[in-house]
């Protein structure tokens, strides 16, 4: 029987076309910019993680259901805008972004409000318990209120693709990184340079010490949960604009990445945050082309299973010291 | 201050509860059943156990199912039911996919006192029920799950309604032979039913040495980023892509795969018929081939069932709507012939059950309880939607 014609496909706006020279070398481009570029996601969400355990030392399990939450308020945003051409997309995208981060972040306060704030002085475990809790009440919050079918993100990002030295490098994907760049440099000026980031810094050192030199020891802790929720928030709009996709399971297997980036960078630590989602990208990407795809997964968890015996402090983390 | 400490907290556990109630709530209401009162019994309706998912990632089709079942419960029903004037009820447990809750379901189920099962969607669900129907010796007519693991485990209480993962392969064998691809790329997603199909299709292609494998992986389901396989299949360059998993792994790997710049062809197993693949794919789904059973809308004849369907739940027929039909019907058939609801009874009935018309053809099981022809014909996308594309006859 002869080959059948195909329908013709739309090619979207794709334009370039790829010519492999030398397809070991470009190979390696190529995997580079993809770990960069998973990486950066991780970091985003990485923040969130290690921002809450350098102030309060919570795990913050609820922390992926954020990034969930963030993509469907997105999705519920966009929605109700209705139809928006194409050349707007990135504008709306935008904006949406930021309503997103807020609610985001509000989320993030009412939650450290209601479910962590009451355990402070609890045992480290029950707090933890309680964070498990929590991230099972937004997945199933948002699956009894959005239904638990997967939802197709109103905006798709679509973009040119570069040829840069044999990688495929798309114009989205490029601007999601410098989303993600811009967040984090104004993350950093703000732990660094602002009066609240030296209160985070203090209380994250000691906090009976920040409480008697006139900290407002809970609103700094608020603002905490905010920043990094609001993150967590823009990461899942991004996500759910570039990959297409959004369900009430997604922040799941994004969180444990991100708990893996953030141990890696040294948890508690912001610079190490970043760092380790970076370096996560890596491990992932350079793991499965060298062990091929269905290895991934088994070879980032145990570079997080080194690092917690070898060195648990991570790569940027301080020798934590005893205190009695 | 510390009693509204504590009131807090309360408040907030009690949210949690409530929240985590309402996720499941479509099972709670489903169960409506009283406890033990059991269709062994000579008297009162006879239920009949639909495990389907109806929360998780294949809800949808848990849904198109129970509404197949209900239509046949409620024709079967409105003529006056079985077993002189016993009526079927339906009762709904959730499988979420999942082992744990299946296990749950299950046993729910057992215990509401269900005589026959209808249900079973995700094989890696349904094979962990297989055991505790078999200890309850209830018979299981499963409509849509059809991994070989359930069909290696011999027991006597199982029969499939659907193809099995073998007769998919072979189908799928056959579509890549007639259309001339040389090299294959095999991707599954490490769940029972996928994986089968992987394993089974590389097999059968080796037999048949027209076609080689030039890859064969898999992925974790759930996750967003599939660019390590996307590479690992632009590396390989095979002219198909034959991916075994569900829709929403296959909507992203279609569309990342084309984003690569990937320019064969594309092929997805049964699990990823459905609407939102290409939702999910955007205008890289146009042409994806699927091997499947032949749904309400490729079937011919099949219009004033669709139409009976639509007026019963004001929405259209899905995948394995037909399929969950046809199971309560062949229950009924063979309560009937056994005339009791003794599960021995109805295993001797169903084993002796030949010629029933059925959506898929006149229907006579194997000695393995299975299809004698999988009916696994080839769609292609077309404008968004899965078409008959070859039917293999």
């Amino acid at each position: 029987m002869p080959r059948r014609t195909s329908p013709k496909r739309p090619t979207a706006s794709v334009t370039a076309t790829v010519c492999f020279a030398d397809p070991k070398r470009i190979l390696m481009v190529q995997v580079i910019w993809d770990g960069l570029f998973v990486g950066s996601f991780y970091a985003l969400i990485a923040l969130g993680y290690s921002m809450v355990y350098g102030i309060i030392k919570l795990l913050n399990f609820a922390h992926g259901d954020i990034y969930m939450l963030g993509a469907f308020i997105g999705f519920a945003a966009l929605t109700s805008l209705g139809g928006i051409p194409a050349t707007l997309s990135i504008g709306a995208l935008l904006v949406v972004m930021l309503l997103s981060m807020v609610l985001t972040g509000g989320a993030g306060v009412l939650i450290e409000r209601f479910a962590y704030r009451p355990l402070r002085g609890a045992p480290r475990l029950a707090v933890l318990i309680t964070a498990v809790g929590v991230s099972f009440s937004l997945e199933y919050g948002i699956a009894a209120i959005a239904g638990p079918n997967p939802r197709a993100f109103p905006i798709r990002l679509e973009g040119n693709v570069f040829n840069i030295i044999g990688a495929r490098i798309s114009l989205p994907q490029i601007i999601l990184i410098l989303i993600a760049g811009v967040l984090m440099i104004l993350l950093n000026f703000y732990v660094q340079k602002t009066s609240t980031g030296r209160a985070m810094r203090s209380i994250s050192l000691d906090r009976n010490a920040s409480l008697l030199m006139g900290i407002n020891v809970n609103q700094v802790i608020s603002r905490t949960f905010f920043i990094g929720s609001a993150l967590a928030g823009a990461a899942g709009v991004m996500a759910g604009a570039y990959y297409g996709k959004i369900d009430f399971l997604m922040g799941f297997i994004i969180g444990l990445k991100a708990f893996t980036a953030a141990v890696i960078g040294g948890i508690g630590n912001i610079k190490g945050a970043m760092l380790g989602g970076l370096v996560l990208g890596f491990v992932e990407a350079f793991g499965s082309e060298w062990f091929g795809g269905q290895w991934r997964d088994v070879f980032a968890f145990a570079v997080l299973i080194l690092f917690l015996t070898l060195r648990p402090t991570g790569i940027l983390g301080e020798r934590v010291t005893e205190r009695v | 201050m510390k009693i509204t400490k504590r009131s807090t907290m309360l408040l907030g556990v009690a949210t949690a509860v409530l929240l985590a109630t309402a996720g499941c709530s479509g099972g709670l209401l489903g169960g409506g059943g009283d406890g033990g009162d059991g269709g062994g019994e000579e008297s009162g309706p006879i239920k009949l156990a639909l495990v389907v998912p109806i929360s998780g990632s294949s809800a949808p089709t848990g849904a198109y199912m129970e509404n197949g079942a209900q239509l046949a419960v409620d024709e079967i029903n409105d003529d006056g039911g079985i077993l002189d004037g016993r009526m079927l009820e339906l009762d709904v447990e959730d499988e979420a996919c999942d082992a744990q809750q299946s296990v749950a379901g299950a046993n729910k189920a057992v215990s509401n006192g269900a005589v026959v099962s209808v249900g079973g969607y995700c094989s890696g669900a349904t094979l962990p029920e297989i055991p505790i129907f078999e200890k309850a010796n209830i018979p299981m007519i499963i409509p849509a799950a059809n991994s070989q693991d359930i069909v290696n485990q011999g027991a006597k209480n199982v029969f499939m309604i659907n193809g099995t993962g073998k007769q998919q392969s072979t189908a799928a064998l056959t579509f890549m032979k007639d259309q001339g691809f040389k090299t294959v790329a095999l991707v599954d997603d490490n769940t029972s039913y996928s994986k089968d199909i992987n394993t089974e299709t590389a097999k059968q292609i080796e037999e048949d040495g027209s076609v080689t494998v030039a890859l064969s992986t898999s992925v974790t389901p759930g996750e967003s980023d599939y660019s390590a396989v996307v590479r690992d299949i632009m590396g390989a360059n095979p002219e198909l892509v034959y991916w075994t998993g569900y829709y929403q792994e296959g909507g992203l790997i279609i569309n990342q795969l084309m984003n690569a710049g990937y320019t064969g062809k594309i092929m997805v197993a049964d699990g990823s018929v459905d609407a939102s693949l290409s939702e999910i794919a955007g205008a890289g789904a146009e042409g994806v081939y699927a091997t499947m059973t032949q749904t309400p809308d490729t079937l011919e004849g099949a219009e004033d069932w669709i139409a009976n369907y639509k007026e019963a739940f004001g929405s259209d027929p899905g995948p394995y709507s037909t399929q969950s039909y046809d199971a309560v019907r062949l229950a009924a058939q063979a309560i009937e012939d056994a005339g009791s609801t003794d599960g021995d009874a109805i295993i001797k009935a169903l084993e002796a059950i030949d010629g029933f018309e059925m959506f898929s053809g006149p229907l006579k099981f194997t000695p393995e309880h299975t299809l004698s022809s999988g009916g696994f014909v080839i769609l292609v996308v077309k404008d968004g939607a899965f078409v008959l594309e070859d039917d293999l006859s």
